[in-house]
Formats: C-alpha cells, sequence, structure tokens
C-alpha cells in the first residue's frame, strides 16, 4: 500500500516549472530516498505535500486523504524543515513541552523523544544549540506525536561526517515503525539507509526504483581492467560503440560499457591483439552515485 | 486550539521579558503621569526662582485632575502605542522569516486559529496591562487631588481601547503581509501614515480612528458626549474587522 501517491502534481512559478506532472507514489514502511540536485523540486514537492504552498495543478493521496479536500491526515505526519528553527529562548523541553500540549500529547512523551535524541539532559536554550543538536531536536519534534510517516528535508545536508553519521543513525533506527520520506542531494546517506529511491531534476521524476531492483538494472554496466600497458588498451577503447565513457583510475581503466555482451566478447580480443597482458579484469557493482550521474545526464 | 495557541504566546511573551516591557511602561506611566500633572508648575517656579529669573512672571494655574488624565493618554498615544507596536509588529511576519511558523502550518495547525490566538493574546494582555496602568493613574490623581471623576476618564479610557483594537488589528494584517520585522513596520507606517493624514479633512474626522485620541481629551476637558464619538467607534470597529479578515485571508494564500 501507497502511503504517498501524486497524481499529475504541478507548481508553477512564474518563469520556472518547479514540479512538472510529478506521478510518486511511496510505499507504506520504508525509507524512502528522494534525490536530486540542488533545484530539482524535492523542497518544493515537500512543501505542496505539507500544505505548506498550493499545487499549480494535480493532487495528491497522503494516508488515503486527498490534500485539495483534507487537512487532517498533517496531524499523521512529522515534518523537519531542511533548516529548522525553533524559538531559540527555550530550552529543548519547554519547546516540546509547549507543541506536546498544543498536539494534545502526553507530557511523558517529551522526555521520551528527547532521551531517543540523546538531549535529555541538554538544560542550555535552544539559540546555543549546534546544528548537529539542533537536527536533533528536530527529529525529537517529528517524532513527538508518534506520526506514521516523517517527512525529512534534507536532514544531514548542512552537518559535520560525525552529525551526519548522527542523524543516519536515528533515522535508521526508525526503520519498520514509521515510513520516512528523506530528501538529501548526498547520495552516499541514500545507499546507506534507503530501502527505495526516487530521482527526480527539473521538477520531472526521472526514476522510483527499489535500492536492490536499480543497483541489479544498473549491474555489469562498469568494468574495471588492468593491463600492463594502459594507453594503448585505452587508446584502442576510446572510440568503440558500446563504451560509454572510460577514466583512469590508479593504474587500472574504469568502463562504462552500453553493450556488456559485446564488450564481453571485443575486450579479450582487443587484449590478445595487441598482445597485452591482463592483470585485473572486474565488473563493478554500481554505487547510487554512479546511478545517479547517468540517470540525470 | 486557540486557547493552547494562547498559551504558547504567553509563555513566548514571559520568555523573552517582552511581558516585563509591557508591564512595567505601562504602570510607570500609570503612576507618574498624575505626579508630572502635579508637580510640573512647582517645579518650573523652582526652576525661574533658582536660576535668578525673579523678573520673568510666569502664572501658571493650578493643576487639577484633568491635567493628570491628559498627561496619561499623552503618555499613551505616544510612547506607549510605540512600545505596543514594535513588541507586536513581528508576531507573525517573524514566524515567516524564521520558519517556526510552518513547523505548526505542516502539523495541521489551522492558519485562521493561528492568527486569532495571536489577536486574541495580544487583545487580552493589552487591555489587562492597560486597566492595571489606569488603576495605578486613578489612584494616584485621588491620592494627589483628592478628585477624580469616573465617568470622564473611564469613557475615555474605553475610547483608547477602541484606538488599541484598532492598532492591534492594523499590526496583524502589516505582520500577516510583511514576510520580515521591517516589512511589517513599513506596511504598518504606511497606513498609519495615510489615516493621519487623512485628519487634514475635518469633515472626514468621523470616519477616522485617529480622530479618537483628541476625543480622549475633549471628553477630559469638556465632557462626555456619546453622540460625537458613535460614528467613530463604528468606523473605527468595521476596518479593525475589515484588517483582521484582510490579514487571515492574505496569510491564508501563503506559500510558507
Amino acid at each position: 500500500m501507497n502511503i504517498i501517491e501524486t497524481f499529475n502534481l504541478c507548481k508553477y512559478y512564474k518563469n520556472k516549472k518547479a514540479l512538472d506532472n510529478l506521478n510518486l507514489e511511496v510505499p507504506e514502511g520504508i525509507i524512502f530516498g528522494y534525490l536530486g540536485p540542488n533545484g530539482a523540486g524535492k523542497t518544493t514537492t515537500i512543501r505542496l505535500l505539507l500544505n505548506l504552498a498550493k499545487p499549480t495543478n494535480g493532487y495528491a493521496i497522503i494516508m488515503g486523504e486527498n490534500i485539495l479536500k483534507s487537512k487532517k491526515y498533517l496531524s499523521k505526519i512529522g515534518f523537519l524543515p531542511d533548516v529548522p528553527n525553533f524559538y531559540n529562548y527555550f530550552t529543548a523541553k519547554e519547546y516540546l513541552a509547549i507543541l506536546a500540549e498544543i498536539l494534545g500529547v502526553d507530557k511523558k512523551r517529551v522526555d521520551e523523544v528527547l532521551e531517543l535524541v540523546d538531549l535529555k539532559n541538554e538544560k542550555k536554550r535552544i539559540g546555543t544549540f549546534s546544528r548537529g543538536m539542533k537536527q536533533r531536536l528536530g527529529i525529537a519534534q517529528t517524532l513527538l506525536h508518534d506520526p506514521k510517516l516523517l517527512i525529512l528535508d534534507e536532514p544531514t545536508s548542512a552537518l559535520d561526517p560525525q552529525g551526519r553519521k548522527e542523524i543516519l543513525d536515528l533515522i535508521k533506527s526508525l526503520k519498520g515503525s514509521k515510513t520516512i520520506f528523506f530528501s538529501t542531494h548526498i547520495l552516499s546517506d541514500v545507499e546507506k539507509i534507503c530501502d527505495r529511491v526516487a530521482i527526480i531534476k527539473d521538477g520531472k521524476l526521472l526514476l522510483n526504483e527499489k535500492v536492490e531492483e536499480l543497483k541489479k538494472r544498473y549491474a555489469k554496466r562498469m568494468i574495471t581492467i588492468e593491463v600492463d600497458n594502459q594507453d594503448i588498451l585505452w587508446e584502442k577503447l576510446k572510440d568503440k560503440p558500446w563504451v560509454i565513457n572510460i577514466a583512469v583510475h590508479n593504474k587500472s581503466l574504469l568502463l562504462n560499457i552500453k553493450d556488456i555482451s559485446m564488450a564481453q566478447k571485443e575486450i579479450p580480443k582487443i587484449i590478445s591483439e595487441n598482445n597485452l597482458s591482463l592483470i585485473h579484469f572486474e565488473f563493478l557493482e554500481p554505487t547510487i552515485e554512479d546511478i545517479f550521474f547517468e540517470v540525470i545526464s | 486550539m486557540i486557547w493552547k495557541l494562547m498559551k504558547k504566546e504567553l509563555k513566548e511573551f514571559l520568555k523573552t521579558g517582552k511581558i516585563y516591557v509591557l508591564l512595567f511602561s505601562l504602570l510607570f506611566f500609570g503612576i507618574s503621569s498624575p505626579i508630572i500633572a502635579k508637580f510640573t508648575p512647582e517645579i518650573i517656579e523652582n526652576l525661574v526662582k533658582n536660576q535668578e529669573m525673579q523678573g520673568l512672571i510666569i502664572q501658571l494655574p493650578p493643576p487639577t485632575w484633568k491635567d493628570s488624565f491628559i498627561q496619561f493618554f499623552k503618555n499613551l498615544n505616544q510612547i506607549v502605542f510605540l512600545i505596543i507596536v514594535l513588541l507586536f509588529i513581528g508576531c507573525i511576519s517573524e514566524e515567516k522569516n524564521k520558519n517556526t511558523a510552518s513547523i505548526f502550518i505542516a502539523l495541521g495547525i489551522d492558519r485562521k486559529k493561528w492568527i486569532f490566538s495571536k489577536f486574541l493574546f495580544q487583545i487580552i494582555i493589552t487591555y489587562f496591562f492597560l486597566l492595571i496602568s489606569f488603576i495605578a493613574c486613578a489612584y494616584y490623581t485621588y491620592f494627589l487631588f483628592s478628585t477624580f471623576p469616573i465617568q470622564n476618564s473611564i469613557s475615555a479610557m474605553f475610547l483608547y481601547f477602541i484606538y488599541i483594537f484598532f492598532i492591534l488589528s492594523l499590526i496583524i494584517f502589516s505582520s500577516s503581509l510583511g514576510n520580515n520585522f521591517i516589512q511589517s513596520a513599513g506596511i504598518f507606517l504606511g497606513i498609519f501614515i495615510i489615516f493621519n493624514l487623512l485628519s487634514i479633512f475635518p469633515n472626514m474626522n468621523p470616519y477616522n480612528p485617529m480622530s479618537l485620541s483628541s476625543l480622549q481629551n475633549e471628553w477630559i476637558l469638556k465632557g462626555v458626549i456619546w453622540k460625537d464619538a458613535l460614528k467613530n467607534i463604528i468606523f473605527t470597529l468595521i476596518y479593525s474587522f475589515i484588517l483582521l479578515i484582510l490579514g487571515v485571508v492574505s496569510f491564508e494564500k501563503q506559500e510558507l
């Protein structure tokens, strides 16, 4: 079952199509990575889903409710904006207590979520928090009312490696209990925690697939070859129609292949004809980064 | 929900110390106005004596309770007015600017309720402190002048309450339209200046909320004539409701 479904969702500004006929499906219970370069339309999608902006055309169904007709679904969503800001003069506990009261949540829950993000004993005002602490507080806030769906807009983008790891571990720990819609342009983060990814560029959805299937589909397209004279091999391969591109990596050549069967037949032949010695040959599993760049190009 | 949101506003007001600024400034003007009215003539007389300007004859009428309330309303219309505007003008725009508004709206909190909770909180807290200030002024006026005409002062205060209702509505409207403190203050100032310029045309006075302040003085000095103020009160309330509705409609349409 899909927790989010969008139908030809569009958002046009004066001179720009921020989102163009987006048809997105997000299954329930997974960590969903919403990928795209800066300005691709990730935040616009989130703002439309959360009633922070109105679509120009189209609609979305979230947890069975049409976002144009109902706002009840919003109470079942936890949202972390890309730059979370809080009332700086409160402590984390005071802030969440206020929010708990507004949302009708038991105040015991405040301590629970603060413990989960390791801020339970933090007595300082939010204004003095580091970026990572604010991000963790943001996640605590999203969990406060125990929502079914978490929408996290670039939760790791401005964090140092340690902060990123903490947030990713936290998100990963929620896997199974919640659906997590997670937008980012950091590809390694998606690879680490997501079950499924969608790639968006210039407001258009380019792909929406399970990470495993995606890797299978794009597997055996990357080959690394090491021979005793890589210049000769590079010269012979560079104009072959089944080669997309070649990169030199240390002493090896990294080949991106269009037609794998042709490569399997031709490469041994070229090595043999040019009297080269084969040192290493390997099919590489593509990373999300490889797939991302291939898809968006 | 509105009540819970108002509690949030109160906690914010306490935490930022704004509540003390409003309370103490109002209390100060409530107490100081009768004292200044009472002792200004004596201070001037002493000043003349001390400066060896005996040749100079200054004749000041003995101060009365009227001077006390004229001084009080002068302070309310100038300094207190400015304090109220500065305290509240960023109430919506700064929440938009700092992205704190989007957290509440994304949680499904109704935009109308969110704005009304702010307006109601501002009305209640301002009226409550104004009342304290008025009682302080009335007490010290009675203490210093041994007289205190209830009808004139309460009626004039009622006019100020109506005026503040308009000002707070204008604040909500400006803050809803602006995207930050400066923008909201600019919108507020622009509309405030337009209403003040309308005072140039005497036939517009019954429809101009700014005339309420001159009516306060008239009621203190000459006596209360409700007929004079009725149009003014009705039109001020109409403008206020229009501003509030426009503020809400504008916020409903905005992208956060």
